[in-house]
């Protein structure tokens, strides 16, 4: 009996033994995985930080023209407020309509080049121009005025955290005493964990019967941020709380701060989530955090329960009331006086809009972001935070995205049979916006609707040009002159009659338009009207070859057939090559590449790339300048005249194209300082039906009354001198 | 053909007294027409990019007439205290000729401030002052900044050929010689009848030549920019060098 009981005894005996040996081994198995993940996220990479895209930057000038109301909204979309008096801080505006006065107290902003610091600047206006630009402190007048650019989207993955960190030096004390008096006051004298919070809290929560307080320290928190869930459970705060005494354990009180106050989430921005005390500053006050008041440092202490719900966006009132308590609280710890506090309880918190990143030209962005990638992997671009200013502008590509969307509405209006039952099958368009003396794309819109289907016709849609490839024909007419030896000039006689060419033992023959032949035309009349049998003829004389190599030369990128047919533009094109090659002519025979990146710079704010306007030279100027004045013609008598009726009526060359089959209808056409193309088109072999200046002239005449209405007119001006008359 | 003939003898003395040793070329004595200086050097230079030329606008003469002193012995007039300006400085040079002198040289018209009056466009304003900020940039060393601001330039007004030139000066600044020499297209192509001007193009032409080792080209682009400005002072700072670059290397001294 007493050897059984022994034996009971030994055997439980080395099962507890066991069992504690081996919760012991467990348990220090886990503290070790713990302390890992501690040590690999204090000590490694904590933070990813999203690429940001931002457009092409604003610049207003004495004599240049000005709305108002399109600064008025610019101003906002970029953060800053409007208030009532003179602006006192960066990031306040003030318009006095009535006066002609703007006064504006610029950011800081870090543009590529140079950190530009904010200043108060007053500009002038009479009627719509800017009479004068000056800086309000030193009365100095100044020419420019350069508007930080905007920032059109992120690239990151899964969450965009909006972040700066900060090193603990760079936060204000008063910061740093407000947010510890909220949310951990005992902080510098627990180990991790405060039992002493604990048990107050629980005395709280039971008193109210409520969940009224939590008794998580500052270090618990972070742990709970940095690696584990929002929910309270007893499975998720026991680890956290082991974290927290391990953190504690190897790491500074300074070091846990610090990485504390970068990663406390503050708010919300759209699709941005606001991490850290600074970028929160910037996010409530538009200011660095060194320059927040009392008040405003109260407020920012007083958000970290709530954010969102608290936020002064959402409701001024509310805000005013947590700030409110919050310096109560400061008051009775002593660490505002009562001065502070009775200035800090008078200060006005405005009810201010939230300007969300609405992730605007999203055709723009892929094309960019495919530019991007060709240099920069995924990884880099979505955790690297590289500020990567672009060409865009954002209001002609407000205009465009307008002019596209509604055009095609018009004309589904005014021709149903091009509506469809499906929206996956309608009628697409595409518009690309460049100037053609950077070669910026200014606006790129790649289809109707980009939430439905994100091909970018604009540079993905590789379509038949038709008469818009005629330039090319005469342009190497111009150049090389025809085989027979004719030397071609804009009055040169050409043949427009039926005519058959034989080549590679096959036969072709071109047609006119309502197979109506004009006979005995001008170059400068079959371009204008568009001639097919006129432009075959002298593509027949000059050498198909030859025209090719005059479209790849000026910016056509596509493979080119050299048939006969290529004469009427039976070869496929993007919209974007069109444009390039267009522009060449506009820039007088100097083609630039397409520039949508301009610089790209990484979070020191060192450039990385920079993408320089380079022309190439591959038309003379004079050529190029022929070649501008009978494309004006088309505008002001031929295929695209009612443009002119439609009201835009500043000098512009331009061309209309349309297939043989009525599948594609085209319109580009240019200023000396703009030009835009317009596709309009079904995605499958459909017929449109309608003609380049019945489809495409409407749209592209619609967006370019808007995005020149601000610009000076001016004509195109040929050379003054001929290079080639140099020795 | 006379004029060039003169300018051509000029800088060849002027580079010979630079490398003592080493005789002019013969092809610089005296063509009408010069020959490529490849028949006559032993070999080309390699098209290597050009001194970093801190000078930029041409009447900011400190720069360049320190970097002329350094090749050659200081003129008479250069000894008194005052700093010859850069125009005077070539016509001092050229008085020691015995040809004929050039016709005087033109008068400096490379503010561009200057060309801003009460009716010129407000586009036109705008981007000259920009222009002249770009220049100041160029001239602080720092092209590639100086391309920033002088790109908005030509999208504020595209006409300005002061902008273009100042585009090519960054390009060539930059080592980009093809792309300097399109932008100057563009400048010709945009000027009206500005002597001064043109010249100054042609010079600024030359200095891309010469870098792309193209010396007939370069050569022939200086002396028509000293033909229309006698005091264009890139020009006979290039020509100069180019005779140093075409002169053999002396020989060490044993």
């Amino acid at each position: 009996m007493v050897n059984s009981k022994l034996r009971v005894f030994s055997i439980s005996l080395v099962a507890l033994l066991v069992v504690t040996s081996s919760g012991l081994v467990f348990g220090a198995w886990y503290l070790k995985q713990l302390e890992d993940k501690v040590v690999e996220k204090f000590e490694g990479r904590k933070w990813f930080f999203p690429s940001k895209i931002y457009a092409d930057s604003y610049f207003l000038y004495a004599g240049g023209t000005l709305r108002i109301q399109d600064l008025s909204e610019k101003l906002h979309r970029l953060g800053y407020f409007e208030i009532a008096g003179a602006p006192k801080a960066k990031g306040e505006y003030r318009i006095a309509a009535k006066e002609g006065l703007i006064e504006i107290y610029l950011h800081d902003f870090d543009s590529p080049t140079e950190r530009v610091h904010g200043a108060p600047i007053r500009v002038t206006l009479q009627g719509n121009v800017i009479a004068k630009i000056e800086n309000i402190d030193d009365g100095k007048e100044q020419y420019f005025l350069e508007l930080e650019p905007e920032l059109i989207t992120g690239l990151y993955e899964r969450i965009w955290q909006e972040r700066k960190v900060v090193k603990l030096a760079e936060v204000p004390p008063l910061v740093v005493k407000s947010i510890l008096a909220l949310e951990d006051e005992r902080f510098y004298h627990h180990f991790g964990v405060d039992p002493i919070g604990i048990l107050r809290a629980m005395w709280v929560n039971l008193r109210s019967l409520s969940f009224r307080q939590g008794g998580s320290t500052l270090t618990q928190q972070l742990v709970k941020n940095f690696f584990l869930s929002d929910e309270r459970t007893l499975s998720r705060k026991i680890p956290e709380a082991v974290m927290a005494v391990i953190a504690e354990r190897k790491y500074s009180k300074q070091t846990i701060l610090e990485n504390y106050l970068n990663e406390i989430y503050l708010g919300q921005r759209g699709s941005q989530g606001i991490f850290g005390v600074w970028e929160a500053a910037q996010f409530y006050f538009s200011k660095p955090l060194t320059d927040l008041t009392v008040g405003e440092t109260a407020l920012l202490a007083g958000l970290i329960p709530a954010p969102n719900r608290l936020s002064p966006y959402k409701s001024a009132e509310a805000a005013t009331k947590r700030r409110n308590v919050v310096l109560a609280k400061l008051l009775d710890d002593k660490i505002i006086t009562g001065k502070q506090y009775d200035a800090a309880l008078k200060e006005k918190l405005p009810q201010r809009s939230l300007v969300k990143v609405t992730n605007e030209g999203p055709f723009f962005v892929d094309y960019l972001r495919r530019e991007l990638e060709e240099n920069y992997s995924n990884a880099i671009l979505t955790k690297e935070g590289l500020r990567i200013f672009s060409s865009l502008d954002l209001q002609m590509q407000r205009m465009a995205e307008r002019a596209l969307v509604e055009g095609l509405k018009k004309l589904e209006s005014t021709h149903p049979a091009l509506k469809r039952k499906s929206d996956d099958d309608g009628l697409e368009a595409a518009i690309v916006v460049l100037r053609p003396q950077t070669g910026e794309i200014k606006a790129m819109v790649g289809g109707r609707n980009y939430g439905k289907s994100q091909f970018n016709r604009a540079f993905q849609a590789k379509r038949q040009p038709g008469s818009v490839f005629k330039p090319f024909v005469y342009l190497a007419a111009l150049t090389h002159g025809g085989q027979s030896g004719t030397k071609y000039s804009p009055d040169t006689v050409i043949n427009d009659s039926q005519f058959t060419w034989a080549y590679d033992g096959q036969e072709w023959q071109p047609h006119n338009y309502n197979n109506e032949y004009f006979g005995a035309v001008t170059m400068r009349k079959a371009l204008e009207s568009s001639l097919n049998s006129a432009t075959s003829r002298v593509a027949q004389d000059v050498g198909i070859r030859r025209v090719r190599e005059l479209a790849h030369k000026m910016g056509i990128q596509s493979p080119l057939p050299a048939v006969p047919a290529l004469s009427l533009g039976a070869a496929e094109v993007t919209p974007l090559e069109v444009a390039v090659a267009y522009a060449t002519l506009a820039n007088n025979g100097q083609r630039n590449r397409p520039l949508a990146v301009k610089q790209v710079v990484d979070q020191n704010s060192k450039v990385l790339e920079r993408r320089d306007v380079r022309p190439d030279r591959v038309l003379s100027p004079q050529l190029a300048h022929a070649m501008n004045q009978l494309l004006k013609g088309v505008l002001d008598r031929g295929t695209a005249a009612s443009t002119r009726r439609a009201g835009f009526t500043r000098p512009a060359a331009g061309k209309t194209g349309t297939t043989n089959d009525y599948k594609d209808a085209w319109f580009v056409g240019y200023t000396p300082d703009l030009l835009a193309v317009v596709w309009v088109g079904y995605d499958g072999p459909k017929k449109i039906g309608l003609s380049g200046s019945e489809a495409a002239l409407p749209i592209w005449t619609e967006f370019m009354k808007n995005a020149t209405a601000s610009m000076p007119v001016t004509d195109f001006v040929g050379p003054a001198i001929k290079p080639e008359e140099r020795e | 053909m006379e004029i060039k003939t003169r300018v051509i003898i000029l800088t060849a003395a002027m580079a010979s007294s630079t490398l003592p040793g080493c005789a002019p070329q013969p092809s610089y004595r005296a063509p009408t027409r010069p020959e490529p200086i490849a028949k006559t050097a032993p070999a080309p230079p390699a098209p290597a990019p050009p001194e970093p030329v801190k000078q930029g606008l041409p009447q900011d003469s400190n720069i360049r007439e320190q970097d002329i002193r350094s090749k050659t012995p200081p003129p008479a007039a250069a000894k008194s205290s005052k700093e010859p300006t850069r125009q005077a400085s070539v016509s001092e040079a050229r008085s020691g000729e015995a040809t004929p002198a050039l016709p005087p040289p033109l008068a400096d018209d490379s503010s561009l401030l200057a060309k801003i009056t009460p009716s010129t466009p407000p586009q036109r304003a705008a981007s000259l002052r920009l222009t002249e900020e770009g220049r100041k940039i160029l001239d602080a060393g720092d092209p590639g900044k100086a391309l920033g601001r002088l790109e908005k330039t030509i999208v504020i007004d595209s006409t300005n050929p002061y902008a273009y030139f100042y585009l090519a000066k960054a390009q060539y600044r930059m080592g980009r010689y093809r792309e300097s020499l399109n932008f100057l297209d563009i400048a010709e192509s945009r000027l009206g009848p500005e002597p001064f001007w043109q010249a100054e193009i042609l010079a600024l032409r030359g200095d891309n030549y010469r870098a792309q080792g193209q010396l007939q080209r370069a050569e022939a682009s200086y002396n028509q920019a000293i033909r229309i400005n006698s005091g264009n002072r890139t020009a006979a700072d290039g020509l100069t060098r180019m005779q140093g670059e075409a002169s053999p290397a002396p020989l060490p001294s044993k």
